[in-house]
């Protein structure tokens, strides 16, 4: 069967014709003059001279939800636990305060590695982060951290409850596994370490908005820390009972210094970060973070330690409100960073 | 010897069948069916199960101007497999490994998906693969294991581009390059990549294509790219950082504040603890 060529010859308009492309492109133009500056088809693309690839992001978001943001606010309390247990002056006014201190210390080192299980999704998973020791990954150094951490507390806090006849009789020779002249200092220098690296954790990837922070981040989550931790212990304290008032006084005078330097650090981060700062500072995170942490966390608690009396709700107010300063931190750190990650411009010229 | 990829993007027509080897050796699940009305991209992005992704970027010239300067430009990204990577270095397990072809292996059984590595690659190509989005089947020939367990019961483990380990074990050219009608992606020993794109380069440049190369000869943290680019507009039209920066840099920097900060509170502490009465 023979085709009649001619006939299925299909009339092809002369694409090439530089005439006919431009006739097409002045039509479009009349027909949709809003949209003639994205082009030819006027179908919404991008200005040639974009800067972005569609506004897509550039980076990934980290995937870290509750448990990480859990793990971070601990982490400082209980490194700034450690560094009390060294501060309180054991066989004076402070006796109670080193006791809570190491009790403290314990629990949220035992914790902690249940709360980063979570994140991972199951047990064995924490034990492949034992594999190695790796000193250019800040997670590996501060898993390490927390485990050469638990061992001074665990110590500490053994020998504190046979002490405090808290073991059966067979095991009161424990109180000899915990010299506080030992676990003490180094409680109080693994501590240190535990309440800073939560923040080099998030200062050495690519987030932008946690790269700029380099410096701010790891010294805002210190003092965080050590103000928390110095919350915690008064409030426990107060809830055992009437603590001795100058125990009680220390913790709250160091916790104003610790809570100021923190938000001076805070503040200069805001002046240094500009518009990078911009997810953490100029967002619905920010203003949360300005009220439950600047304000609520840092203003009211300084300021009822000003007041000249002493009441039981003025010590437990002001702690509840510096902790739940300190978790809204970690927590606006965290949102933050998922925000700043989508900010194709932030990504492309990263913070050095 | 390392090895890497050259990926010309002057001579990418966008077919896709790069994405397409490389989900269908790599045994990858679809990413469904989303229409973006991003000209033709529909991939979006690198991600977890996505190892190849093709950019295309139209850049339609206004009526006014002559026919002839619009230009629509495609590049097929992919894992640079950088010389200083951001996510071998933040892995804490030691899953991210330099395997022997000098590229950047994420060994799936020692992964344990605590997402590190995420927010620590400079080009946003890691993500980690939910349990969900993984097929039954899915095993890691590679390494002869299966990793099924792993994957479907609890949370995911990080993906990204394996260079095609398995393939390169056996001899084999990776499956994105091996489909490419084009050559635009181009497999090989890095060096003799280099000066095979830097003569290309030449040679556009001769007839006037402002092209160049990103990824080779960088003065930046992060270093060479195992697989480097050949562009013909700014990193950022591509979706590729103008300047990345290795995240391991910031350590010092951070590690020192940290212990400035916890060092003068404890010292203020020791002296408001002997001071106050
Ligand atoms: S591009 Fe990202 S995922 Fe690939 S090697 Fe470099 S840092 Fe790692
Ligand atoms: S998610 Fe896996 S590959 Fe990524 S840093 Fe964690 S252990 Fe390493
Ligand atoms: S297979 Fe080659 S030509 Fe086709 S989209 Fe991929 S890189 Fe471009």
């Amino acid at each position: 069967m023979s085709v009649d060529r001619d006939a299925a010859r299909v009339p092809i308009a002369p694409m090439h014709d530089a005439g006919v492309i431009d006739a097409a492109r002045r039509e479009m133009r009349d027909l949709a003059p809003d949209n003639a500056r994205f082009g030819v088809a006027g179908v919404g693309l991008p200005p040639r001279d974009a800067t972005t690839y569609y506004e897509q992001p550039l980076l990934k978001k980290p995937h870290w939800e509750w448990e990480v943001i859990v793990y971070l606010f601990l982490g400082g309390i209980m490194g700034g636990s450690g560094i009390l247990t060294a501060l309180a002056d054991e066989h004076g006014e402070d006796a109670e305060l080193g006791r809570n201190a190491r009790y403290v210390a314990f629990a949220l080192a035992s914790t902690c590695p249940v709360v980063l299980i979570k994140h991972l999704g199951r047990p064995e998973r924490f034990l492949n982060m034992l594999r190695i020791v790796k000193f250019k990954s800040v997670m590996s150094m501060g898993v390490w951290g927390l485990i050469a951490f638990s061992l001074p507390a665990t110590a500490g806090a053994t020998a504190q409850a046979a002490r405090d006849g808290l073991l059966p009789k067979q095991l009161r020779f424990l109180r000899f596994v915990g010299p506080r002249a030992i676990t003490n200092p180094l409680s109080a220098i693994l501590g240190a370490f535990i309440a800073g690296y939560t923040g080099v954790l998030l200062s050495a990837t690519a987030i932008p908005v946690w790269a700029k922070g380099k410096r701010h981040i790891p010294a805002m989550s210190a003092c965080s820390g050590i103000a928390g931790a110095c919350a915690l212990n008064a409030l426990l304290l107060e809830i055992g009972g009437n603590p001795n008032p100058v125990t009680r006084r220390r913790l709250e005078r160091l916790e104003l210094v610790a809570s100021l330097a923190e938000a001076a650090v805070i503040l200069d981060f805001r002046r240094h970060a500009g518009t990078i700062g911009d997810p953490f500072f100029v967002s619905k995170h920010g203003r949360k973070m300005e009220i439950a942490t600047l304000l609520g966390g840092i203003v009211v608690p300084s300021l009822l330690g000003l007041l000249p009396f002493h009441a039981k709700w003025k010590t437990s107010l002001g702690s509840t409100l510096t902790l739940v300063g300190g978790y809204v931190l970690r927590e606006t750190l965290i949102e933050a960073g998922k925000d700043s990650a989508d900010d194709p411009r932030a990504a492309s010229r990263q913070p050095e | 010897m390392a090895t890497g990829f050259f990926t010309d993007t002057t001579i990418c027509i966008g077919c896709k069948a790069c994405e397409v080897a490389c989900k269908q050796w790599n045994q990858l699940p679809g990413d469904g069916y989303a229409f973006t009305g991003n000209s033709y991209d529909n991939t979006v992005a690198l991600g977890a199960t996505t190892w190849r992704h093709v950019a295309f970027v139209e850049q339609m010239a206004p009526p006014e101007e002559p026919v002839g300067t619009s230009r629509w430009l495609m590049m097929s990204d992919v894992c640079k497999h950088c010389t200083n990577a951001g996510c071998l270095e933040a892995c804490p397990t030691g899953a991210i490994v330099r395997n022997e072809f000098d590229d950047v292996f994420i060994q799936p059984d020692i992964c344990n998906g605590c997402g590190y590595c995420v927010p620590s690659c400079p080009f946003g190509v890691v993500d980690l693969i939910g349990h969900a989005d993984y097929p039954a089947t899915r095993s890691f020939e590679s390494d002869g294991r299966s990793t099924d367990d792993a994957l479907q019961k609890h949370g995911g483990i990080a993906g990204k581009c394996t260079l095609c380990y398995d393939r390169q074990k056996d001899g084999l050219v990776p499956a994105c390059a091996k489909a490419c009608p084009t050559e635009s992606i181009h497999f090989g020993d890095v060096d003799e990549l280099k000066d095979q794109a830097r003569q290309r380069v030449a040679t556009l440049r001769a007839s006037g294509v402002d092209a160049y190369l990103y990824g080779v000869d960088e003065d930046t943290s992060v270093g060479d790219l195992n697989a480097f680019f050949l562009l013909t507009d700014a990193p950022g039209k591509y979706n590729l950082p103008e300047r990345p920066v290795l995240p391991s840099t910031h350590q010092r920097a951070g590690y020192t504040s940290a212990a400035i900060a916890a060092a003068a509170l404890t010292l203020v502490g020791f002296a408001l603890f002997r001071a106050t009465k």
